[in-house]
Order: C-alpha cells, then structure tokens, then sequence
C-alpha cells in the first residue's frame, strides 16, 4: 500500500481512529450496480451466472424476485466491484417488485432471446419501464440478443436489433451464455460496461450513495462515487453513525 | 376418479425410494426412532372413523410434524378437508394447454430439475415434469381469477412428490382459494404487503436489528420467494420443506412471514456482523444457510403468532406499506395504472379457523389506497370453494 493511497479524513472520536486507519489502508474499490432485465427465459440467470461464475449453470431454475451475483474485476489497474441484479421476468414481478432495483444503479442490461421474436418486441416496454423510474438518461444501457448457439432458430435477425439498438442509442452484443466458445464474449460484453463505468463521471447524489461500511469486511470499502471526492468522507460519516450504537458496523 | 388412495401410494413407491436415499440418509434412523411413538399416535388417529382434526393440527405443528411421507399422504387431505375418492377428472389438453400462463408454466417447469431427487431416472422425472404441468394448469383453469406466478411450481412439485399427482392437485386446488389466495391476484400488491409484516414482527423483538436492516435499505424482497414458494425455492432438502407444509397447512396463512422473522430474528448475529449495504445483505440473506434449526424456529415462529397477532402488526404493516407505496410514487412519475382505483375500500380480513370449528376474526377498518393481504377467507372445507369476492363490500 502506497502513502498516495492516504488521505486525510476527519477523525471524529479516538475510538474510531483504529476502523478510519483500517480504511486508509484499503485499496479504494468502486462499486458499480447493474442491473439485468428482459423477459423470462431469455437467459439472464445464464448471462449472470457465466459471467460471475465462469461457467454455464447446469440446472437454472426460474428467478423468483431477484438475484444478486457479484465479481470483481480489474480495469486499467484499478479494481472494481461489479454487482449484478438478476431479476425475475414473469410480467408481475417487474410490475411491482423489481422497481425497488432500478434505483441506484450505474448501468443497465436489457436482454433478449434472439430465438425468441417476442422477446425482442417487448423490449420497447421494458426501455419504457426503464425510463419510468428516472433513471438517469446518461447511465450506459446495452443490449444483449442471447442463445445465438442456436443458429437454426434464430428469429431475431441481427440488422432489425442493430437498428433498434441505434434508435435507443445503445450498443447491441449478440452472444451465448451457454457456447463455452463465446465465454470470453460475454466476459468481454460486460467489461465493455465496466470500462464505461469506470470512466464515467459520479452519478449518484451523496444522500442516495449512504452506506453504512463494515471494516471487519477488510477488502470492501463501499464507494459509489470518485474515491477522492466522496469515499473517505462517507465513511467519516459512518463513524459517526456507529455513536448511536445502533449498527454493529 | 382414476387413481384411489391405494394406486397413488403405488405409483409413489417408485418416487420415494429414491427421495428417501437423497434426502434422509443418516439420521433417518436416529430421525424414526425419536419420532417413534409419535407416528404411532398419528397413525392411531389417521385410522380413527371421524378424525380428530384439531389433533391433527397438533401432530402438524409439533416438533417432527407428520414425520413421514406415507403419513403426510393421508394427513394432509384431511387437514385440507378435500375427499380423494371424488377429485375432479384431469380436463382434456387442449384445455390446460390453452390457458393464458401455460407458456409460462412449461418454462418453470423446465427449469425446475433442482427440486426433484437428485439421482433420480431422467424418464421419471420428464414424466413427474408433464404432471407437474397437468397439476397447475388443472388448478388454473378451474378458477380464472388465478393468476400463474413464477414459484407457484415450486410448491406444487412438493405436493407432486408427496402425494401424487391428483391428491396434489385437489391440495393446491384448495390451497390456492385459501392460503395461497393472495399471491396469486393480476398483480402482485398484496403479496407486497405480506411481507410488510416482516418487519414489524421483527422489532417488536429486537429494533435494534430492524433499524439495521432498514438503514441498510434491503427492503424485504429476499424473503419473497420463501413466502411465495413456502420455503420450497430456498431450503436444500425435500424432509425440510415437507416439515414446513406441514406446519404451514395447520396454521394462519400469515405464519409463513412468521417464519420469515423468525429466520431474520434468529440471524442476527451474522447479519449484525456484515456491512449495513443493501446488496451484501440481499445476498446473505436470500440464501438460508443449510443448518438452520428448523424444530426451533417453527416454535419460534408459532410464539410470535401467538405474541403478536396478525391483527396487532396489521397496522405497522399498513403503515409500511403506505411509507414504501408513497415513496415508490415520489420516484415514479408516471405510475401504473393498476394502483390508482384503490380508494376507501373495506376490508373484512383474518377469518381464520381454530380446529375443525370456524373462528371467525372479522376486523373492519377502512383504508384509503392501501391494499390488504389479509382478505383471506379461511373457513370451513364446504365453505371453502366461496369466492373470495363475496367477502367484499
Ligand atoms: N441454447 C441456449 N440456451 C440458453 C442460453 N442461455 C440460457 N439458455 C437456456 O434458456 C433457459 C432460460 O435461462 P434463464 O437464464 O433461466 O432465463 P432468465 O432470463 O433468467 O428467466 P427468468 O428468471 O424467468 O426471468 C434455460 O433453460 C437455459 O438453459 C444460451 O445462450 N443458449
Ligand atoms: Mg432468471
């Protein structure tokens, strides 16, 4: 750990002086949400999971509400955490469960089965529901035509989703969660994301971004925004936090 | 109907030998003998002319619950009061399969290889696989006002894999009116505002661990499919959801949030010890440890029904619900249609049965644009088949 790595922090009670160098001593790790939509079946689980685990699952089971799947990664040397929200499908999960999720996210991916036409034309209602819950219009979106292994029964043809890709200004990625041979690809598709992110201003207001942080997590400093300008000073605030005895963070 | 109780048990023998081998093995020995006298007493019951409901509840509820398989197969009919020698014939396939959710069902189905056996014969689990299909779209098409939600399959493959085909379907059949009513709305507003209880249950014990979960802004959404599945989505062993049915179809349609606290409650320590961050705690909590104590924390969840009535947390509930249906409508500007023609409704909830005899709770209270989970009519077995409607003003 290098002294550049320090900065200086505003330490509020002796007792915390220990967690405050604890922290100081972390490598500053951004963590950035996605979150995963599209209909059911057109292989979010899948996509998340070979992406997070490295491997095609071999028994998925439907997603009931949502799932979270993390993985770090590195970008031009610097660590990321990436958190995936996996989220259910069905029609009346999204209607009143899901929405809990757009809030706070860096990024999002809409999915589609390229096997599967109505997949593709629902996504208009998925961009839709998107929009409805004020994300900001600026967080990257892509768009993912998945199970293109099955090339006898592709129904989606890949100039009618570039197009719509382009109308929503979005970059489309045709891939294969369960082609071991286009592993690297999806790996590729969401490190596409992850450099965007990295290289994307802050986003989120400082109230939205309140994280308690657990020190005893020793590798995870919970940062949504530029390390310099709002880390350090967000878990001051956490020190503070913790006078109240109410967390055991 | 085709199948008698004698030919299901048949056709389960092919079944079980093989859930058996996964699922109990080593202390399935040790399991039988403390359980000994118990499967005695149940099955002095089951014999009985006139059977004892109200013990039957009690055999339900204790520790070990029916104990076996064989004795859930002839319990769990009588506690649901349907008679398996008059189940209604499977209708033709044209009918289940043009059903509006079929797609969706068949989907589910397919990927519902985890809840079956491990190790059992491909054939008969693609076979178990169609039932299962047949069994849901039965329940579906017999009643309109049911809507198919992903997790629906999870509990009908327990009752599949316990009792077979058509004694599952006339169980979920009559389930899916009483206890399982409310999930199973066009939307999903009401299964929301059950696990707006989940929270009040939880600091009326420990606030301390409320506030930490709220700070952290998890919401209650990990708990959504142990609610809506009973368990059978989450917990890794078929003895243990099995233990839950039990539980769940001798009580108050709420106790499966009860449980939920109790889980929560009984995490504590473990959750305490993570950061207060939304996605560490979803994680951890949304996957129940494989170990949980289940015994006690069915005793748990029994104390805090009997403690904290549904009536009682119906109002932090309520509460709960109006703060995240405000909150939701500050963030979203154009919200869906669906929410807006709630308005000064009545509501009639917590009808629930003590034993064989009715119980009737009636609470009325007006609500202005909140929904209640609690309309659930939970009566006796002739009057179940009453739609919910009725009860409405
Ligand atoms: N051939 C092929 N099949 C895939 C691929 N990805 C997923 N599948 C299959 O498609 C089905 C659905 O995959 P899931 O990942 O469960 O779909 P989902 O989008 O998560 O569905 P919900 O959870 O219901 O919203 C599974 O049976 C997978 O095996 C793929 O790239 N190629
Ligand atoms: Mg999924």
């Amino acid at each position: 750990m290098t002294t550049e790595q320090k900065t200086e922090v505003r330490k509020p009670e002796k007792e915390f002086e220990s967690s405050v160098t604890v922290l100081e001593k972390q490598t500053q790790r951004r963590i950035f949400k996605i979150i995963v939509i599209g209909d059911s079946n057109v292989g979010k689980t899948c996509l998340t999971y070979r992406f997070c685990c490295g491997k095609f699952p071999d028994k998925t089971e439907a997603t009931i509400g949502v799932d979270f799947r993390e993985k770090m990664v590195e970008v031009d040397s610097e660590n990321l955490k990436l958190q995936l929200w996996d989220t259910a499908g069905q029609e009346r999960f999204r209607k009143s469960m899901v929405q809990h999720y757009y809030r706070n996210v860096h990024a999002v991916v809409f999915v589609f089965d390229v096997t599967k036409m109505s997949s593709f034309e629902n996504m208009p209602g998925w961009i839709e529901e998107c929009d409805r819950h004020n994300l900001n219009k600026e967080i990257p979106r892509i768009f993912v035509g998945n199970k293109c292994d099955m090339t006898d029964k592709i129904a989606v043809n890949t100039n009618l989703a570039q197009k719509f890709a382009d109308s929503h200004n979005m970059p489309l990625f045709e891939t294969s969660a369960k082609d071991d041979e286009k592993a690297n690809h999806v790996d590729a598709i969401f490190m596409t994301l992850a450099h965007k992110l990295k290289n994307s201003k802050p986003m989120m207001p400082l109230h939205l971004s309140q994280y308690g942080t657990g020190y005893q997590n020793n590798d995870i400093v919970n940062i949504n925004d530029s390390p310099e300008r709002r880390g350090l000073r967000r878990a001051t605030q956490d020190a503070d936090g913790n006078k109240d005895g109410n967390c055991a963070c | 109907m085709k199948l008698t109780n004698g030919s299901t048990t048949e056709s389960l023998a092919t079944i079980n030998p093989a859930i058996i081998e996964s699922d109990n093995d080593t202390d399935k020995g040790c399991f039988d003998e403390i359980y000994l006298e118990k499967k005695q007493q149940i099955e002095a019951c089951l014999s009985e002319e006139n059977v004892d409901i109200d013990k039957l509840r009690e055999f339900a509820i204790s520790p070990g619950g029916f104990v076996t398989d064989d004795l859930r197969q002839r319990a769990w009919p009588k506690m649901v009061g349907i008679d398996v020698e008059n189940i209604p014939p499977k209708p033709d396939e044209a009918v289940l399969h043009g059903h509006r959710d079929y797609n969706q069902v068949v989907l589910d189905v397919n990927r519902s290889l985890k809840r079956f056996p491990p190790g059992m014969d491909d054939n008969i689990r693609l076979g178990l696989q169609d039932q299962l299909v047949d069994l849901i779209m039965r329940v579906l098409v017999r009643h309109d006002e049911l809507h198919y939600y992903q997790g629906y399959h999870d509990i009908c493959v327990t009752f599949l894999l316990v009792v077979g085909e058509d004694v599952a379907f006339a169980l979920v059949d009559k389930l899916s009116m009483n206890h399982l009513r409310d999930f199973m709305d066009a939307n999903m507003d009401r299964t929301k505002h059950i696990l707006n209880y989940m929270y009040p249950l939880i600091s009326r014990v420990n606030p301390k661990l409320t506030d930490f979960l709220e700070r952290s802004e998890v919401g209650t959404i990990f708990s959504l499919s142990w609610l809506i599945t009973w368990y059978g989505h989450v917990l890794p062993h078929l003895r243990d959801i099995v233990r839950c049915y039990d539980f769940f179809i001798a009580c108050h349609p709420l106790m499966p949030i009860y449980l939920a606290a109790a889980i929560v409650l009984y995490r504590e320590k473990e959750i305490l010890e993570n950061e207060c961050d939304m996605c560490i705690l979803h994680g951890l909590l949304s996957k129940i440890p494989d170990d949980l104590p289940y015994e006690q924390l069915i005793v748990r969840a029994g104390q805090l029904y009997k403690k904290f009535s549904p009536d009682e947390v119906a109002h932090d509930a309520i509460l709960n619900f109006k703060k995240s249906q405000q909150l939701a409508k500050a963030r979203i500007q154009n919200r869906q249609k669906y929410l807006k023609p709630v308005k000064k409704k009545r509501w009639f909830p917590l009808l629930y049965q003590d034993g064989s005899n009715i119980y009737l709770k009636i609470t009325f209270w007006t609500l202005t644009a909140v929904i209640s989970a609690t309309v659930i009519a939970y009566l006796k077995p002739s009057d179940w088949d009453m739609n919910i409607a009725g009860w409405w003003t």
